[in-house]
């Protein structure tokens, strides 16, 4: 579980002992390398959390960092700074990993800010009800039914072509249900990025409710591409 | 993580899978689902119309293991009880039953709420005062 965003504390470099608040790799004031931080992902990148990144200019910082953090650089250093170099890198991958996928870096962002995301929240015993997408529910189940028999069909070697054209039909409407879910949740990232504390807290509601809905119709998305394609 | 003997059991050979007729006036259908893992569950119960019984329950639900065993043993059990006494049956109970997990327990909400969900279909189309129902539900 990631702890809740706190402002930073100051820590002083190993080296040069000047203290420096950011969650930086290296010392700000003489450039050494710096055990991980406890900071989030994006102080990796020097970056205040915010859901609009430039990835281009994030590639480019990830190149750069990984090329910094090379352990070969690193050679002739003491124990210490080996250690970090690879720890540091492996703090680098994921945060790029996470930070360049759009719903990872929104999925990140939110639980940062103490959102309960996907399966977490589902450990606690309790319902609300205005979470479930409940237009969906029908067409999901409906959809559930045909593949279940295309499945079965295909099974026995037979050959549907009905059910067949239902399903791709069914897919790309499902398909284009996941864009739309993907406009709306860009649309609140600025509000996210712009707002203040009230915009936010209703920006971060508005976006676990549409994760909630994305995750459903992706794996949607996935079991019929599965079941046209086998 | 291994399911219990139960699970596997209701997993295995689930109890009561069907349909039944949507249109009928002693049917009650519940569709619910949960948007965490995708599953959904479809629970419907025929009432006796005079003595207010559960004569049959069926249900169908796409997901996990222990979605589908907590649908399983909800049916089982509502089976022959009046509506309102299958309205006592709280999740808990089913996750006693079936020895689940912290990480399932929605599994066994999802079936507490198809089991509200058909009993509440069937109350309105047979006009049964709704406010109790919507009282409990609201808790």
């Amino acid at each position: 579980m990631l702890k809740v965003i706190e402002s930073a504390v100051p820590v002083a470099c190993w080296s040069c002992a000047v203290a420096h608040n950011e969650a930086t790799l290296f010392c700000p004031h003489c450039s050494k390398i710096q055990p991980p931080s406890g900071g989030d992902f994006f102080s990796v990148f020097g970056l205040k959390p915010c859901l609009n990144l430039d990835l281009t200019g994030l590639e480019h910082e990830f190149h750069r960092l990984s090329r910094k953090l090379h352990p070969d650089r690193f050679a002739r250093a003491g124990e210490n700074e080996k250690q970090w170099s690879l720890a540091d890198t492996a703090l680098l991958n994921d945060a790029y990993r996470t930070l360049k996928d759009p719903i990872h870096r929104t999925e990140y962002l939110l639980k940062l800010h103490g959102a309960e995301i996907g399966e977490e929240h589902s450990r606690k015993d309790r319902r609300d009800p205005s979470r479930v997408p409940a237009d969906l529910l029908e067409e999901v189940f409906d959809l559930n039914m045909q593949l279940e028999e295309m499945r079965a069909a295909k099974k026995m070697g037979e050959d549907d072509p009905a059910l067949q054209a239902s399903l791709e039909q069914a897919k790309a409407k499902f398909e284009g249900l996941l864009d739309e879910v993907d406009d709306s949740l860009r649309a609140q990232w600025s509000k996210w990025d712009a707002g203040d504390a009230g915009a936010r807290a209703a920006a971060q509601k508005e976006m676990v409710a549409l994760l909630d809905r994305r995750r459903y119709l992706n794996n949607l998305v996935r079991d019929v591409t599965e079941t046209l394609g086998a | 993580m291994a399911y219990s003997d139960k699970v596997v059991d209701h997993y295995n050979n689930p109890r009561n899978v069907g349909t039944l007729d949507k249109s009928s006036q002693e049917v009650g259908t519940g569709l619910v689902g949960a948007p965490e893992c995708g599953d959904v569950m479809r629970l419907q119960i025929k009432v006796n119309p005079d003595t207010q019984v559960i004569e049959e329950a069926k249900f169908k639900t796409f997901g996990c293991g222990s979605a589908i065993a907590s649908s399983s043993l909800a049916t089982e059990w509502i089976k022959g009880r009046t509506v309102e006494d299958a309205l006592a049956i709280k999740n808990t109970d089913i996750v006693k039953e079936l020895s689940l997990p912290p990480v399932k327990i929605h599994c066994s909400v999802l079936a507490e709420d198809a089991i509200r969900a058909a009993i509440s279909d069937w109350k309105k189309k047979n006009g049964v005062a709704e406010a109790a129902a919507a009282e409990t539900a609201a808790q």
